[in-house]
């Protein structure tokens, strides 16, 4: 007896630690959502270019477009251009998409759109470090205006990273004269990210334009400008105009490097619309459809991996254990009395097709004009195989007649009673009226009131779509459940309805 | 909390619930496969005539259709008994014949019925009507019981009969069963006959229960049922000791009847023995049956068993009603698990 618990508690640790193990692999791991209604955030990046064609020259728009290397995973890209040919190369970390066409006239108008997710996407490794760089060289009061500015900047900073703060602080005042020299007149952030990009160069140390897309709900957008430096273990980001440092979670690197987003030929009044639409979609559907993408087999080995048609048939059966755990509570700790041991699961199925108070009112209608057909047959003295067809024809009969009834009436839902288990009610109805015979009324009522209770409680269960959600992707909580119902096996405690039963013993104590 | 309070008054009772029944009784001292002796009353029958035990006569079986015919030549010699299903339970499909009248059949409660209906009747039997599940099922006819005088003050109709649990041939408590109006002469708790608690020392009856609740006199005659000395107490404790024996099962409920001129005999046996025996003694049983247990350990321990007078002296010594009111030492304190 002792190894035989032993054997047990060992068995339901194990269980209990696999069941937690799988699904915390799943959730925490694998990124399965925990519930359905999860949703995530869905970018769509939609550019138009727009230009008018120079009529006999062959046209050839080059065209940056987003490097798929980020944190962020491509859903779906498409390139929307009648009569031009597309080619999408990348260089130095780059993609870049070349429409070209050998003629056209008039306006022509382009387009690129690009969704993607944040989630499920794998770490990707930073770019690479840039290669050591040499001073741009400069002449007369130019090469004094940067030496002027360099030596300041030199004594206050300590290191590459207040180096570059430092002159951004400095370039960004412009009534500086030497900086005023160095800018010729400009004020935009690309000039001043020029003029940065000289005097970093003259301390030899790299930089990089990047030009990055806010993840916002905004129509024409224009790319941001952020450098970026290597300090010789990371990539640093720091705005050109307002030197803020560290680049904003929800930026979207489009291009790096100093040439324009469009670089065209054969045509003229070009103009890029950048547009950011924002939606939501089903983190499940989100994941799957990634999966598709990857190619790993993240989902395939789930029951999702199912077809559709036996996914449903699945998702009703993966809840049937829920259902016996609930009979399994209500007998053996609460000590309700029911028909038979799993017959409430049955009728908790069949309550799916009828909804849960048409499926209380039509069976009970059934079975009290069963049970008054099943005590008349009694006196009948009939054997029992032919009086249990007796009375299952007549419980097909009922259906059919109250199908009837009720569809004239106007009421369609009572036509689902057409695949409510005949067999199940059969058997209700013979089981009542043996225990009305064997314990009397009181007793079967009892049992009858029980079941309906035990049905409804876990017909109400089973249909809950979080848990059945929850169930159908991490069908390894049915271990715990095992686990559970092991344990219950060996639960000597009293029932609830007990205390009631053995009142009188606990009097004189 | 009622429940928590009720909870801890009925654990300090050793009051057993179902699930401790089960758990640590049925499901460790009865093995399933000697299950068939007990739910079958011809073979208890036929083991416990094996065995010597006192058991009502079998006059015949009917175990096929054909053999309905034989019922007659059976039942010729006999002018009253009992055509019982042999798989049946709680007392459903049993017909008590006392007498015949005129070609035909008189009921103990007095209703005349044909020959034919005592055919159908076999035939539903077989057909598996009464038995559980609806197997098929065979047909027992045998000597009808005449309950002894003593019980006609306590008990309406029926025949009053008593109930000792055992635990490994250990009679562990009793209670005497009787019928009333409205458990229509059936000695079943659940249909409304009493349970009166007996003095396993004595064979004394004690306080009575109806329904789950303590009560002191018969609901049909008013009679007091405490203090009436069963007759052959230790006759009765015998019998039910040397159940273990003729079973293997460990943990049964042994029916048994007093016949006015055979005495102490026995009915049938229960693997799965109710629990409202406790509340017709007062007392828990979960108590009781781990004072037999340690005893059982320790004469393990020993290299020794019992025999059938040595374990109902042992019951009797420490099941008494008066002992068992006292304090006493040598009781090892209960629950060790």
């Amino acid at each position: 007896m002792h190894s035989i618990n032993l054997h047990l508690k060992i068995l339901i640790a194990v269980l209990v630690s696999l069941g937690f193990l799988i699904t915390g692999y799943q959730i925490y791991v694998l990124d399965i959502p925990v519930t359905e209604d999860e949703t995530d955030d869905i970018w769509s990046l939609d550019a138009k270019v727009e230009f008018r064609a120079t009529p006999g020259t062959p046209i050839k728009a080059q065209f940056y477009i987003p490097p798929l290397n980020q944190e962020y995973v491509s859903l779906n890209e498409s390139f929307i251009s009648n009569n031009y040919g597309v080619s999408v190369n990348s260089q130095n970390g780059n993609r870049r998409v070349t429409w070209s066409s050998r003629r056209a006239s008039g306006n022509q108008t382009l387009y690129y759109r690009l969704v993607l997710t944040k989630r499920y996407s794998e770490e990707q490794a930073a770019a690479a470090p840039p290669p050591p760089r040499q001073p741009i060289p400069l002449e007369g009061p130019e090469q004094i205006a940067a030496d002027a500015l360099i030596n300041p900047i030199r004594q206050h900073s300590a290191d590459i990273e207040t180096f570059i703060s430092e002159t951004i602080r400095r370039v960004n005042d412009i009534t500086d004269d030497n900086v005023k020299l160095l800018l010729n007149g400009g004020t935009g952030a690309m000039d001043k990210a020029r003029v940065i990009d000289l005097l970093l160069s003259n301390a030899r140390i790299p930089l990089e334009m990047v030009h990055t897309i806010r993840l916002e709900n905004t129509e024409a957008q224009s790319p941001e400008l952020w450098l970026r430096s290597y300090n010789g273990e990371r990539w640093m980001y720091f705005h050109p105009e307002t030197g803020q440092q560290g680049m904003p979670d929800n930026r979207l690197v489009w291009w790096t490097g100093p040439e324009p987003l469009l670089s065209m030929e054969g045509g003229r009044q070009s103009n890029v619309a950048l547009t950011v639409t924002n939606s939501e979609m089903n983190a499940l559907r989100l994941a799957k459809l990634t999966t598709e993408n990857r190619a790993s087999a993240l989902l395939e080995y789930s029951l999702y991996g199912l077809p559709l048609q036996a996914q449903r048939v699945y998702q009703v059966m993966i809840m049937i254990p829920i259902g016996v755990l609930v009979i399994l509570v209500l007998r053996n700790l609460i000590g309700v009395q029911t028909l038979g041991t799993f017959t409430p699961v049955l009728i908790a199925l069949a309550f799916r097709e009828t909804d849960i108070v048409w499926g209380i009112a039509l069976f009970t209608i059934i079975i009290a004009l069963g049970l008054s057909l099943r005590s008349y047959l009694e006196h009948l003295k009939l054997q029992m195989l032919p009086r249990l067809s007796v009375v299952l024809t007549f419980v097909v009969l009922l259906i059919a007649v109250i199908s009837l009834i009720s569809h004239k009436l106007g009421m369609e839902r009572a036509l689902a009673v057409s695949l409510f288990p005949m067999v199940i009610l059969t058997m209700t109805i013979e089981r009542l009226s043996i225990t009305w015979e064997e314990r009397g009324a009181g007793h079967s009522l009892k049992a009858a009131v029980g079941t309906m209770i035990a049905a409804t409680l876990a017909h109400l269960l089973m249909t809950i779509p979080e848990l059945t959600y929850f169930v159908f992707t991490f069908p390894a909580v049915l271990l715990i459940l095992v686990a559970f119902m092991l344990a219950m096996g060996r639960y000597r405690g009293y029932r609830l309805t007990e205390l009631v039963r053995f009142k009188a013993l606990s009097k004189q104590a | 909390m009622f429940f928590w309070k009720t909870w801890k008054a009925l654990q300090a009772q050793g009051v057993m619930g179902i699930n401790r029944r089960n758990a640590d009784y049925v499901l460790k001292y009865n093995k399933r496969h000697l299950y068939p002796v007990v739910d079958d009353k011809i073979l208890t029958k036929e083991r416990a005539i094996a065995a010597g035990i006192n058991v009502p006569e079998m006059y015949g079986i009917i175990d096929t259709e054909k053999d309905i015919d034989k019922f007659d030549s059976i039942v010729a010699p006999y002018s009253d008994f009992v055509v019982k299903p042999a798989q049946g339970a709680g007392g459903d499909g049993i017909l008590v014949i006392a007498d015949r009248y005129e070609g035909r059949y008189r009921t103990v409660s007095g209703k005349i019925i044909s020959h034919e209906e005592i055919e159908h009747h076999i035939s539903s039997i077989l057909s598996g009507l009464y038995s559980l599940g609806g197997h098929r099922d065979r047909v027992l006819i045998e000597y009808r019981v005449t309950p002894d005088e003593i019980f006609k003050s306590i008990s309406y109709e029926g025949v009053p009969d008593i109930r000792i649990i055992c635990l490994m041939g250990y009679p562990v408590m009793g209670m005497l069963r009787l019928p009333t109006r409205q458990s229509g002469g059936k000695a079943n708790l659940h249909q409304g006959a009493i349970g009166v608690g007996v003095d396993l020392a004595t064979g004394l009856t004690l306080k009575g229960t109806w329904l789950n609740n303590i009560i002191n006199k018969h609901p049909d005659t008013t009679n007091p049922v405490e203090g009436v000395q069963l007759p052959d107490w230790n006759g009765f404790m015998t019998l039910a000791a040397s159940c273990y024996e003729l079973s293997g099962l460990g943990y049964i409920g042994v029916d048994l009847v007093l016949d006015q001129d055979k005495g102490p005999l026995i009915l049938e046996l229960n693997a799965r023995p109710g629990l409202n025996i406790q509340i017709a003694n007062d007392t828990g049983l979960t108590a009781r049956c781990h004072l037999v247990e340690h005893h059982l350990a320790a004469l393990k321990k020993a290299g020794k068993t019992e025999t059938v007078d040595e374990r109902v002296a042992f019951s009797q010594l420490h099941f008494g009603a008066q002992l068992n009111a006292e304090p006493s030492d040598t009781q090892p304190s209960p629950e060790p698990a």
